[in-house]
């Protein structure tokens, strides 16, 4: 009978994966925490199934692929860090609104983190790594921990084969016939997350040095492979989503109390009704104060406490400091650094032969949005769908998104027939 | 032809509609669809008075009432646009056209009668979790009409008629919300019904014995519908954003119909008919959800549609083999109406092939059970919902049996 139903549908012909030039039969990826599935703010067992190196795997699958095994966290909480999640919450003015909180739950903590999962790995993505990070002996090393600065991370601690091992010995003895690369977001972007402060800029030597290394290793026995770019971090709601000039004020009151307390104008520093630059430490302020208001292409970071604006008086009667801020020199250091590395990456790229990712343009076209089987998709914070709530880090449909533009250079380069995943099948930021 | 055949029957009776071109049905007398749907410039029995009700006062009869059912089984295949394997089929629920007329000569010149009939409808069932479930998941259309019609033969040769059509219509849709919650995706029903007016109007010719020509006009007819409930299943924060009893207003045109004809009497026993059908589709422009209650997140929203004109061309034969029995056969092609940029899942209907093939069995001389048989391919194409950035290739098979009987005297 079932045979006969068949029959009455009609036929097409069926699409036909193929790997073209390429070879998947093992392939591992190589990054930081988006390779790894880090997403709001942590790393969790769904969040990492989700990573777009895991949904590029499933679909070479059925072009040849192979299996493909992740770290996985055994937790839902989290390991070493908790989860964010959207839900109802009152502030410090009694007004309840929606909003990221820490989800709570039992994250995974020392030194149960750093258990061996006793293994061998696909995904070689690693949080917090930068481009050097990856070539570093002893980045697993547990020893390295105490180190200071420490010299290991705790999230490759968990699956490094040795002690003296580096991300890139391990990956390339993984004996790939393919292999991603997304690294570089750290070195700018551990900068940025910061406000500048406590961490530096990757020096492009180094930069280049880091992943001259990695892609000749991991070339060296044939394996093919595609490198993405970094996005500027204006396409990301870390740094967007709060405005710089998001002081409103509604009285003239506030607006008289704050100008008289700022000298009138004399400090440089102004207030009117409705939307007001926000006040920010700076010690090299020409005024003298250490305090001026923010300009235009500066941004405020998500991390930012939003309690303290709104009953604290930051940004207006105390300023920002300067860890939650990033100033125009910082933003143009930002973006030299971004450009400088995209430029080594879409060199390293062409004269590999490799498949290259160019995300960051993908996420700048992407800015007047994206549309995918009837789901609307934008780059701001909660609405936007394609960052989860860590506002750096994807959702599974950000994932899939990026796992398909993954898969359009891979098939470009390489001939080859992957099927796109179906973003529509994977969750959107889960409202309560 | 035996494989199409078994085809054919197994296929029907596992019984389930998307026929002709958008959501027009042309399913109105079993004699016309065993023919290629060719009407126009026949006069058969009551049946005229859809078809063009200027012949109904050539019907030979005293009396003529005619009823009958098409039960349609559709089945539309989508293949996502590469690369993708992703794949998908309808399910759709059985769509069951139906007819009935009844008419009466008054006398020699004037003939008056009834027409019910079902000449707009979709119903199609793509599924909860299909991929395109944010364009659609389910869409019911169902229209009956209502046509008193006055038939006048001025003389032998030319008759005039035409009826006022009283249409009512329901409609039914569901889709996906790209909002998740716990319980995943969001949903929004719609159902709503109305009525509406119109008319139809035809002439039909009678230059000879062996010649009819006839022209056949439909009316526009738009399905206002007003108030029909909006509901909203989302997760509970988003409530604000989409009220759970919303009101939906919306307007779906079903559009104006010119169709000419000819038929001409080969010999005594073979009768030949063409006919063009001219659909004016172009009035469906977009579709446009007009909600009682906006908020930010929900607008009125505006799906261009942008449906094209287009003919149909139809040809039927009719072959009396005694006073028994006639055989017919015919088919016509049936063009895409629809916009290849604004190609939706909801209205999958595709360049139409139709064959078709009927019989007409008269066991007492009053009596005439007719039967038909439509087998319409919507042939392979390409295409895109551009708005929502949805596309594939689409092709469809659907089989539509024909029961009917005729009494006249």
């Amino acid at each position: 009978m079932l045979l006969v139903a068949v029959s009455c549908e009609p036929k097409l012909d069926e699409f036909v994966p193929s790997s073209g030039s390429a070879d998947f039969s093992k392939y591992v990826s190589l990054g930081n925490s988006l390779t790894a599935g880090y997403a709001d703010g942590a790393l969790y067992t769904s969040g990492q199934s989700y990573s777009y190196a895991n949904l590029i795997a499933a679909q070479m699958k059925k072009a040849g692929g192979g299996e493909f095994v992740q770290p996985v966290v055994t937790n839902e909480d989290g390991l070493l860090a908790g989860k964010l999640k959207l839900e109802i919450s009152t502030n410090c003015l009694g007004v309840s609104s929606l909003g990221p909180i820490p989800a709570g739950g039992t994250p995974t903590g020392y030194p149960a983190a750093l258990a061996p999962v006793g293994y061998a790995v696909n995904n070689f993505g690693v949080p917090g790594a930068k481009s050097y990070h990856l070539v570093a002996p002893g980045y697993g090393n547990p020893a390295g921990l105490l180190a200071i600065p420490p010299t290991a991370n705790p999230y490759f601690v968990r699956f490094a084969s040795s002690p003296t091992t580096s991300v890139l010995a391990d990956a390339f003895a993984a004996q790939p016939t393919f292999f991603s690369l997304w690294i570089g977001n750290n070195d700018v972007l551990g900068y940025s997350t910061s406000g500048g402060m406590g961490d530096v800029i990757t020096a492009p030597s180094l930069f280049t040095l880091a992943l001259n290394g990695i892609v000749a290793q991991m070339t060296s026995a044939g394996a093919k492979g595609v490198i993405a770019n970094v996005p500027n971090v204006t396409s990301v709601p870390f740094f967007t989503t709060i405005p710089y000039n998001g002081l409103v004020l509604t009285e003239q009151a506030q607006v008289d109390a704050l100008n008289a307390a700022y000298g009138n104008g004399l400090l440089g520093i102004s207030f009117q009704l409705g939307q007001n630059p926000f006040v920010i430490s700076d010690p090299s302020a020409p005024n003298g104060i250490g305090r001026r208001q923010l300009k235009q292409g500066e941004f405020v970071l998500l991390t930012l406490p939003q309690d303290s604006l709104r009953c604290a008086g930051w940004g207006s009667q105390k300023p920002i400091p300067g860890q939650y801020i990033l100033d125009e020199n910082e933003v143009a250091a930002v973006n030299v650094a971004t450009t400088a590395f995209n430029q080594v990456i879409s060199d390293l790229a062409s004269a590999n032969g490799l498949a290259l990712v160019d995300v960051n343009s993908f996420l700048v076209n992407a800015k007047s949005g994206l549309v995918y089987d009837g789901i609307r998709f934008g780059l701001t914070y909660v609405t936007g769908g394609v960052f989860s709530l860590d506002g750096i880090h994807l959702t599974p449909r950000g994932n899939a998104i990026v796992a398909n533009e993954f898969i359009k250079a891979i098939n470009s380069k390489y001939n080859a027939s992957v099927p796109l995943v179906n973003v529509g099948d994977y969750p959107g930021i889960v409202f309560p | 032809m035996r494989k199409l055949t078994m085809l054919a029957v197994v296929c029907t009776f596992l019984f389930s509609g998307v026929y002709a071109g958008g959501y027009q049905v042309g399913l109105h007398g079993q004699k016309q669809i065993g023919m290629g749907l060719v009407g126009t410039s026949l006069t058969f029995d009551a049946s005229s008075m859809f078809y063009n009700p200027g012949g109904l006062s050539f019907m030979k009869p005293s009396y003529s009432f005619a009823l009958g059912v098409s039960p349609i089984r559709s089945f539309t295949v989508f293949r996502k646009n590469a690369p993708s394997d992703y794949t998908a089929s309808t399910d759709n629920p059985l769509g069951t056209p139906f007819y009935f007329y009844g008419a009466a000569k008054i006398n020699d010149r004037l003939s008056a009668g009834v027409a019910v009939n079902t000449p707009y409808g979709n119903s199609l069932s793509w599924g909860k979790d299909w991929d395109g479930r944010y364009l659609i998941q389910d869409l019911s259309l169902k229209a009956i009409f209502f046509q008193p019609t006055l038939s006048y033969k001025i003389n032998d040769y030319i008759g005039i008629g035409a009826g006022f059509v009283f249409a009512t219509g329901t409609f039914e849709l569901s889709k996906a919300l790209p909002v998740t919650g716990a319980n995943g995706d969001g949903s929004v029903s719609l159902n709503g019904s109305t009525s509406a007016m119109g008319f139809n109007a035809g002439v039909l010719l009678h230059p000879s014995d062996k010649l009819d020509i006839g022209i056949d006009y439909r009316s526009k007819i738009t399905m206002d519908v007003t108030g029909a409930d909006a509901k909203f299943t989302v997760p509970a924060t988003l409530g604000g954003n989409f009220p759970a009893d919303n009101k939906v207003s919306v307007a779906l045109p079903l559009p104006s119909n010119l169709d000419f004809g000819a038929s001409y009497k080969a010999t005594d026993k073979l009768l030949l008919a063409i006919s063009l059908n001219y659909v004016f589709w172009s009035v469906y422009d977009s579709l446009i959800f007009d909600f009682e209650t906006n908020t930010p997140a929900l607008p009125d929203s505006k799906n261009p549609r942008l449906y094209k004109n287009k003919m149909i061309f139809r040809i039927g034969g009719e072959y009396t083999v005694n006073d028994k029995l006639a055989l017919r056969a015919g088919g016509y092609y049936d063009p895409s109406p629809v916009n290849d940029m604004y190609f939706s899942p909801e209205t999958p209907s595709l360049n139409n092939i139709g064959l078709t093939a009927g019989l007409s069995f008269k066991p007492v001389e009053k009596l005439s059970i007719d039967l038909s048989f439509l087998y319409l391919m919507g042939m392979e194409a390409d295409k895109n919902y551009t708005p929502d950035n949805f596309g594939g290739t689409y092709k469809s098979r659907i089989y539509i049996p024909g029961f009917g009987l005729t009494y006249n005297f």
